[in-house]
């Protein structure tokens, strides 16, 4: 797997790199020193890991996800102390290691690592595993896309409904609906896309219109218009 | 670190306080003159002859009433422009009794001319007018001698309770210091990150490792010394300094950048411990570990007449803080007031733009050395003898 190393200390790359010398599995591709930098070489070299540093001059590890085009690499963070894991967790990010770092807990993080097959490419569309980053607050979540019931226009953002939670996503519906496919996700009106596999039913509603009942008990209204390219696109 | 909370003012706020003050004192001048009025009356209705009655008494005892609420009235302007109520006993009472005697003098040729003067009653026959008068002024200095007792009573009550609760305050306020000193002498966020860069140091360059070792060794030792001790030399902390700041080199490499100007006579001055420490970490925490081209810190130390001027020097702005919220150096500058009053002070300023410096000024004192300069030969600078200040 393809790693990249996102630290604003020389010293903590080296360590890092020195660590994962005997973990042949790991190709580390390139470095980084700040957010800037780690955004450009992402987009570059699609790794596959990252190993990144919470606390950086400009942008934190926080704001560099957040930034980041989805799908996310999977994502090992490295900190000094505990208050950032703390955050990491209730992020259920992948994984956290302290420094200094711990080779025992270094080769644990990199076991639970999900195999996933790597492209050299950014993806024009997203799988149902790729995992869209945000955040509220200090609450973040990687939220698999598969596991998004709805997403709603909220200006230049969108408000995602997931689990229990609907944060806001730092892009817009529009740039969102570009990346989703198109067999799993439907755009109900100017505001909202559903995804498919979480309608639980649908009763017709006004005017030649659809009403749609999602798991979890979401409604979401279809106009006539989007009724009729509904009815087709699920007659096929 | 959490948000600076505004330390709330258990005494209302100073204008609550002042219609309070105001609305009690309306009440008791009302509700003590009409007291007194009543009495007079009941008195009068008591033992009143015909002639008593004749003579105007009644109206008498309304005039004196009304001419005693605004003497007093006007004493208590009197008392406020004068600073008084910021005396103690002993200054108070030669006060007190003069001007007891000025109102009642006052009072008494007042309420006579009116009464003799302009109403023009006749003067009884059965009293020596001068007897009636000695009589009427030693009345007059009794009640207003009472009437400033009661006042300054409740005055001198009230600041004392005031001094008391400003007393507990501090009190309070010196072991939430301590406590606060204890719980974080360095930032363990530091610590861990200076051995995480440790032991990328130890292959790449051994000898520098080592040092490192060292310079973490006594940062530790010294942090956790200074909670015993009151005040060290300066000389001791700049060791320190020296070696937090050599160990964050080593983390930031040449983004951080040192500059020391330290006056020959500066290093014996007394200071709190962790003093300087405090505001290094700051402007490395705010000016240098955010920029990513880094920055210069700068220390400064200079004597002057009667205190020592010592200024931490980085770049950055005061403007938002960056998420700085400043418990540190609220720290710090509630330990140089314990130690030194009012003599000492720290100020944070941008000046100018882009440069943030803060400064601390204490009173001069040479320390005698103490048990917190433990001596290694980790001395960087040449050994400066305490020099012979002028306290």
């Amino acid at each position: 797997m393809n790693a990249l190393l996102i630290d604003d200390e020389r010293l903590a790359r080296n360590e890092l790199r020195r660590l994962l010398a005997k973990h042949p599995a790991i190709t580390i591709v390139g470095e980084a020193a700040n957010a800037d930098e780690a955004r450009a070489r992402i987009a570059e070299l699609r790794p596959g890991l990252i190993f990144l540093d919470v606390q950086m001059p400009g942008d934190d590890g926080f704001a560099l996800l957040e930034s980041l085009e989805p799908p996310l690499p999977q994502v090992i963070f490295t900190t000094a102390y505990d208050e950032f894991a703390v955050k990491a967790f209730t992020c259920n990010a992948l994984d956290y290691l302290l420094k200094p770092v711990d080779p025992a807990r270094l080769a644990a993080a990199l076991e639970r690592l999900e195999s996933r097959p790597e492209s050299g490419q950014a993806p024009l569309r997203l799988a149902p595993e790729d995992k869209v980053f945000v955040r509220e607050g200090e609450r973040c979540w990687f939220v698999e896309v598969k596991s998004i019931r709805l997403m709603e226009s909220e200006g230049n953002y969108t408000r995602v409904h997931f689990g229990d939670a609907q944060p806001q996503l730092f892009r817009s519906l529009n740039a969102m609906e570009g990346r989703l496919d198109p067999r799993a996700f439907f755009r109900a009106n100017r505001r909202q896309i559903i995804n498919l596999s979480w309608i639980d039913r649908i009763e017709p509603w006004f005017s030649g219109g659809l009403l749609v009942h999602l798991k979890g008990g979401l409604r979401v209204e279809l106009s006539r218009r989007q009724a009729q390219a509904f009815r087709e696109k699920m007659s096929l | 670190m959490e948000p600076p909370t505004s330390s709330r003012d258990p005494v209302a706020a100073p204008d609550d306080r002042r219609w309070t003050k105001q609305r009690l004192y309306v009440i008791c001048q009302a509700g003590g003159w009409s007291f007194f009025l009543a009495i007079q009356l009941i008195f009068l209705q008591l033992f009143a002859t015909g002639s008593d009655r004749e003579q105007g008494m009644i109206g008498a005892a309304f005039q004196g009433v009304a001419v005693g609420l605004l003497l007093t009235h006007f004493a208590r302007r009197w008392f406020d422009w004068r600073g008084w109520k910021e005396l103690g006993w002993r200054a108070l009472i030669p006060r007190i009794l003069g001007m007891a005697a000025l109102l009642a003098a006052v009072w008494v040729v007042v309420c006579y001319g009116i009464h003799y003067g302009v109403l023009g009653h006749p003067f009884p026959a059965k009293y020596h007018p001068l007897a009636l008068v000695a009589a009427s002024l030693i009345n007059g200095i009794v009640l207003m001698a009472g009437w400033q007792f009661i006042y300054f009573f409740y005055h001198l009550f009230d600041r004392y309770n005031r001094l008391r609760i400003e007393q507990l305050r501090l009190v309070a306020s010196v072991k939430d210091a301590e406590l606060r000193a204890l719980k974080s002498q360095i930032n363990p966020h530091f610590i861990f990150n200076s051995l995480n860069s440790l032991r990328g140091l130890i292959d790449e360059n051994p000898g520098r490792a080592r040092e490192a070792v060292t310079q973490l060794a006594n940062l530790l030792r010294y942090s956790l010394q200074s909670g015993q001790l009151e005040t060290v030399p300066l000389e001791d902390e700049l060791n320190t300094v020296n070696d937090y700041l050599a160990l964050e080199q080593v983390r930031h490499e040449e983004r951080l950048r040192v500059r020391l100007d330290i006056a020959p006579e500066a290093p014996g001055v007394s200071i709190p411990p962790m003093l300087v420490q405090t505001l290094v970490e700051n402007a490395v925490k705010y000016g240098i570990a955010p920029r990513r081209e880094g920055g210069e810190i700068a220390i400064v130390a200079r004597c002057e007449r009667d205190r020592l001027r010592l200024q931490v020097i980085n770049p950055g702005t005061l403007a938002g803080g960056g998420g700085s919220t400043g418990v540190g150096l609220r720290n710090a500058a509630d330990r140089l007031r314990l130690l030194f009053g009012a003599q000492a002070s720290l100020s944070l300023r941008e000046d100018p733009p882009g440069r943030v410096v803060a400064e601390v000024l204490v009173p001069l004192r040479v320390a005698s050395r103490g048990p917190g300069s433990g001596d290694d030969g980790r001395r960087a600078g040449p050994e400066q003898p305490a020099a012979t200040l002028s306290p």
